[in-house]
């Protein structure tokens, strides 16, 4: 198992350090087209081949990479403190509060998330640069994906709050968010770490889903879920086995995450 | 002279039957009353109640709580926070479960200094190794960063006391702070009370279901029972002339050698 | 996930096949249809599927020849219309049987007609002949002669008829009873429909042999696109009758005889930009939108023969108009391809005030010069091509953002909130005739695109449009509406309200065993010579 845990935190690594020196690494830009070799098999400039479009693969999975890597701990992030915020206040005002926020959350969590996301995407402005889109739409996956999180942590809250200590706390003049952030977030961190780790694998699939839709990331930026789409038509014959190159990532790095995650559980 | 803490309370749990029904008490200033009945007669709630926080609970409270001049049921919740920790502190049962267990020991105790003080880190620490020095405890870095699962309980009970007595309130209330504690600490810890009460003039009212280890330290006693207190004399008419036939019945269940003990302390006050 | 579908579908379907591939009839045409017919009845016709069975079961009057795209007689032996238009009068082929065995006569003409035009029946078909205030007057001349009479002139009236099978008027059970080479022999709702051969249809061949020649067809419902091309690789169907360019590709890395490129097609790949006045833009931007300059120069920046090459693996064609050469009569050949010329393109801009500061296009009033295309989402080939179109444009200094969109919020966008710069669709061309693109050029049309229902037309030249396109509508010489629609087509491209990008090529894949095959460009591209079809004896095993 530590063994597992190692060759995973290496890997995630050798990815990040891949990214940040793709310029080295990859002779063109990730949205050059070079219209004359569209759909290359793999060559010396090409080490992965290109895409439809000309456009060579490895430079598109290096950057779909690090967007996907480095969006989607944002989007984890944005997920957890929102979640944090909404568990607390419904713990902190307990009553019908907690009530109605529980229902919230269960009624959230029975939305269909991508029939909404989807929704959510078509009403944000038109005229936004791809990376921007990019941000906009890991943020939008952020702010949608806090239920799942917000019923453990309040779950967690709702046993905590009826510890002595916290009593106690109360007793000492403790009140509000700082009752909140003092005393019960501490206590909650191991649980919200877990949640955090959990999520980012989750937003990087909720991603290359939006994207396998075409409704992801936008053009000529990549993404994992727009680099997925090639797979398309991988059940046909004719495949370019490197294709599956983005696909081979994806798994290799949302179980790198497991992995690591199951770490922190046993840590914690 | 007025007293320090009069009140008249009645509680219940969620519509239920109540936890305390119309219970009148008074404490003097720089006194120590003890309050002793059998378990779940009301005494926690009572301890909660004086701090109004039994609707964290779901209890609903009604009655007036009279300390320094104001009546405390008509307060704001914001003002009531001025009060908790500030004018009347409070030590729990179970010391390891009283404190954070996320936060080390000298966390806890700035965190409950700021709830109610700003200045310098320096008048901050003055503070702390005083409140320490106070409970009688070690006021080493090493000790601040300890975590609470690394203290005895008797330390721990110590630091809990340390915490309340931070702001130097005028009120203790202390709900069974022995009795989670071996002898010898307990006998430690009910010394440090008297102690403090010497030192800082500070009135405790001190919950018990030890009848002795209440009259080790009380002036005055009352006997709770069923919501109400059914007699409040001090220790020693209490001890030489029970009135109530539950007092009596308590008195009975004593050991023998401790009584003697018990008529010394009364002799002493 | 969708990917992920397919995979499994393909794993269970090799499974399932594989077992049930049974002998078949050894003349048994097999092909896929996408979804199960949603009627028998030739009058309520509305889905492709219900299509497939009218052309291969009804007989009509007159048909439009698919490979020369000429009026045909059929049940048939001539007709002439009046000189108002108004009436068209049929003479009968004598001695002719329904499936059923009941006789073929002028009852039977007036009885389909009559049907047809019932306003309670809401037939999509009879929509097209529905002229005017008034009914239909149904005239039996002579044994076999009728005579057809509208409220009004209804322009293109012969190519009408090539949609409408005559049913039986004394059969009772009218959707059984046809007149076409095929009668339906089961149908299995979901799954299959098995079409036998019709022992009183009329065609002989030279040598007196009775058509069609082969005596079944099989049609198995089936939605997915791979798992009909996998069926097709493994000889299990006999044809596809119109694939993507990159399914084409694969048809022919496997087996290059089998992919066939019927050329040109009719459907068109568009690009156009939002000129309706009250949408909510920048007034910098619908100024652009709305100069003639502007739109050229996009449009010259535009390498309209990579998109054909690089995205549809140039199995499409440089668009020029809202005809492609493919529509033989129709199509303005006076008219060149839009050539790419960004130098053009460049002088056009710097002419209207446009400069460029480190590359990038400023108009004159300092405004960057950027846009957003919409498109919808999961159509890879104009994700493709707005992509190259956005290089293109960034080689002028124009900024282009992709934005794909699910197809309720792109609809929603362009035909009622018009809040949206720029969209790039395609058009299905079903009919030859430029009456059926009425909808489109008028100014107070719904489907005018770029600026629908104007009240008053917002442009000279679209008043120009309006006045060529009613005026060929009310002509019923051919050669004179042929002149107007020319002009039409002419101002098209030089105003470019539409940016017109390719005409996709019509591919089909079709196994040798099948034979007699002249694949043409428009429906039912493979099998519009039906009857004339043979299969090899030996019927294809599996591999």
């Amino acid at each position: 198992m530590k063994y597992a845990r190692t060759v995973a935190a290496l890997l995630l690594s050798t990815l990040v350090l891949a990214c940040v020196f793709r310029d080295q690494l990859t002779p063109v830009g990730y949205d050059h087209q070079d219209r004359n070799i569209p759909n290359a098999f793999r060559s010396r400039q090409h080490l992965l081949g290109t895409d439809a479009l000309g456009r060579d693969r490895l430079a598109r999975v290096l950057e779909g990479t690090r967007v996907s890597l480095v969006l989607a701990p944002s989007a984890a992030a944005i997920s957890t403190v929102l979640a944090i915020l909404i568990a607390g206040t419904a713990a902190l005002a307990g009553g019908w509060v907690e009530r109605l926020t529980a229902s919230g959350i269960d009624l959230f969590l029975s939305l269909p998330w991508l029939f909404l996301l989807v929704t959510v995407r078509a009403l944000l402005p038109l005229n936004v640069s791809p990376m921007t889109s990019a941000v906009i739409t890991f943020s939008v996956l952020g702010c949608l994906g806090w239920a799942g999180a917000a019923r453990l942590l309040s779950a967690q809250l709702s046993w905590l709050r009826s510890r002595d200590f916290i009593l106690l706390a109360r007793a000492s003049g403790c009140g509000g968010f700082r009752l909140l952030r003092r005393h019960l977030l501490p206590n909650l961190m191991p649980l919200v770490y877990a949640q955090f780790w959990i999520s980012i694998p989750t937003f990087i699939l909720a991603e290359a889903n939006l994207g396998i839709l075409g409704l992801g990331v936008s053009e000529p930026l990549p993404s994992w879920g727009s680099l997925l789409r090639e797979l398309d038509s991988f059940s046909v014959f004719g495949w370019n086995l490197w294709q599956l190159v983005p696909l081979a990532l994806l798994i290799a790095v949302v179980s790198c995450f497991h992995l690591l995650i199951s770490k922190g559980e046993i840590a914690a | 002279m007025t007293p320090l803490l009069a009140l008249n309370l009645s509680a219940s749990y969620g519509g239920k039957s109540p936890v305390l029904s119309g219970l009148s008490l008074e404490i003097g200033r720089g006194e120590i009353l003890g309050l002793v009945g059998e378990s779940g007669c009301g005494k926690s709630t009572l301890a909660l109640a004086i701090l109004r926080l039994l609707p964290v609970k779901n209890a609903y409270v009604e009655g007036s709580i009279e300390f320094n001049g104001r009546d405390l049921m008509l307060l704001s919740e914001g003002e009531m926070r001025r009060v908790r920790g500030k004018e009347i502190g409070l030590v729990l049962q179970s010391p390891m479960s009283a404190l954070n267990p996320a936060l080390r020991v000298g966390a806890q105790l700035e965190e409950a200094w700021r709830v109610h003080q700003r200045g310098t880190k320096d008048a901050r620490k003055r503070d702390l190794v005083s409140a320490l020095a106070n409970a009688r405890l070690p006021h080493a870095e090493e000790f601040f960063r300890r975590y609470p699962a690394q203290l005895s309980v008797g330390q721990a009970q110590r630091v809990l006391i340390a915490m309340a007595m931070l702001h130097h309130p005028a009120l203790l209330i202390c709900d069974e702070p022995t009795s989670s504690l071996d002898l010898v600490t307990q006998s430690d810890i009910v010394e440090l009370f008297r102690e403090l009460k010497t030192k800082l003039a500070t009135s405790i009212l001190f919950i018990s279901h030890d009848l002795l280890s209440v009259a080790n330290l009380c002036q005055r006693i009352a006997v709770m029972k069923d919501g109400a207190i059914v007699e409040c004399r001090s220790t020693k008419d209490l001890f030489f002339d029970p009135q109530h036939p539950y007092t009596q019945q308590l008195l009975r269940a004593l050991p023998a050698v401790p009584r003697f003990a018990a008529k010394a302390a009364a002799a002493n006050s | 996930m969708k990917t992920t579908a397919s995979f499994l579908l393909l794993w269970i379907s090799t499974l399932l096949t594989g077992a049930s591939l049974s002998a078949q009839s050894a003349n048994e045409l097999r092909f896929s249809i996408h979804s199960f017919p949603k009627t028998f009845d030739p009058v309520l016709v509305d889905d492709d599927a219900s299509e497939t069975i009218r052309y291969l079961t009804g007989g009509v009057l007159i048909r439009i020849n698919r490979e020369s795209q000429r009026l045909e007689p059929e049940l048939a032996t001539g007709w002439k219309l009046s000189r108002d238009g108004r009436t068209i009068t049929f003479t009968l082929r004598d001695g002719l049987r329904f499936s059923d065995g009941t006789g073929f006569g002028v009852a039977d003409v007036a009885y389909t007609m009559n049907h047809l035009m019932d306003a309670d029946l809401h037939s999509p078909t009879g929509d097209a002949f529905r002229v005017g205030e008034g009914k239909i007057a149904v005239k039996v001349l002579t044994a076999n002669q009728v005579a057809i009479t509208f409220p009004a002139a209804v322009v293109g009236l012969e190519r009408l008829f090539d949609q409408v099978a005559i049913m039986s008027q004394s059969s009772p059970r009218k959707e059984m009873a046809v007149l076409g080479p095929y009668m339906v022999d089961e149908a299995k709702p979901g799954a299959v429909i098995v079409l036998k051969r019709n022992p009183n249809y009329w065609k002989v061949d030279s040598a007196g042999h009775h058509l069609p020649y082969i005596s079944a067809i099989r049609l198995d419902v089936q939605p997915n696109r791979d798992l009909e091309l996998i069926r097709f690789l493994r000889g299990e169907i006999h044809f596809i009758n119109s694939l993507d360019a990159e399914y084409f590709e694969k048809v022919k890395a496997e087996n290059p005889a089998a992919a066939r490129n019927a050329g040109t097609s009719l459907d068109s790949e568009q690009m156009w930009f939002n000129q309706v006045p009250t949408a909510p833009l920048p007034a910098y931007k619908k100024i652009w939108f709305g100069s003639k300059s502007f739109r050229r120069a996009v449009s010259e920046a535009i390498n309209r023969n990579d998109l054909a090459r690089v995205v549809f693996r140039g199995h499409a064609q440089p668009a020029i108009g809202p005809f492609s050469p493919a529509n033989q009569f129709w199509f303005n050949t006076a008219l060149r391809p839009h050539p790419y010329d960004p130098t053009s393109a460049r002088a056009r801009l710097a002419a209207e005030g446009f400069y460029w500061r480190d590359g990038a296009l400023y108009d004159s009033s300092g405004n960057r010069v950027e846009f957003s295309v919409v498109t919808n989402a999961g159509n890879r080939y104009r994700e493709q091509m707005a992509t190259l179109i956005q290089q293109d444009l960034s080689d002028v200094g124009i900024k282009l953002n992709v934005v794909t969109l699910d197809f309720p919020s792109l609809i929603e966008r362009i035909t009622r909130s018009f809040n949206y710069e720029a969209c790039l669709l395609g058009l299905v061309n079903v009919d030859l005739d430029p009456n059926s693109e009425m909808n489109v050029w008028l100014s107070s049309a719904e489907n005018h695109q770029w600026n629908p229902r104007q009240t008053s037309p917002a442009t000279d030249w679209e008043a120009d449009i309006d006045r060529l396109m009613r005026a060929q509508a009310s002509s019923l010489d051919d050669r004179r509406r042929k002149q107007l629609f020319d002009q039409v087509q002419a101002i098209v491209w030089d105003q470019e309200p539409f940016l017109y990008l390719v005409n996709k090529d019509a591919l089909a894949a079709i196994r040798p065993e099948l034979h007699n095959v002249q694949p043409v460009v428009f429906r039912p591209q493979v099998y519009w010579n039906i009857e004339w079809l043979t299969l090899n004896a030996v019927v294809a095993t599996r591999q």
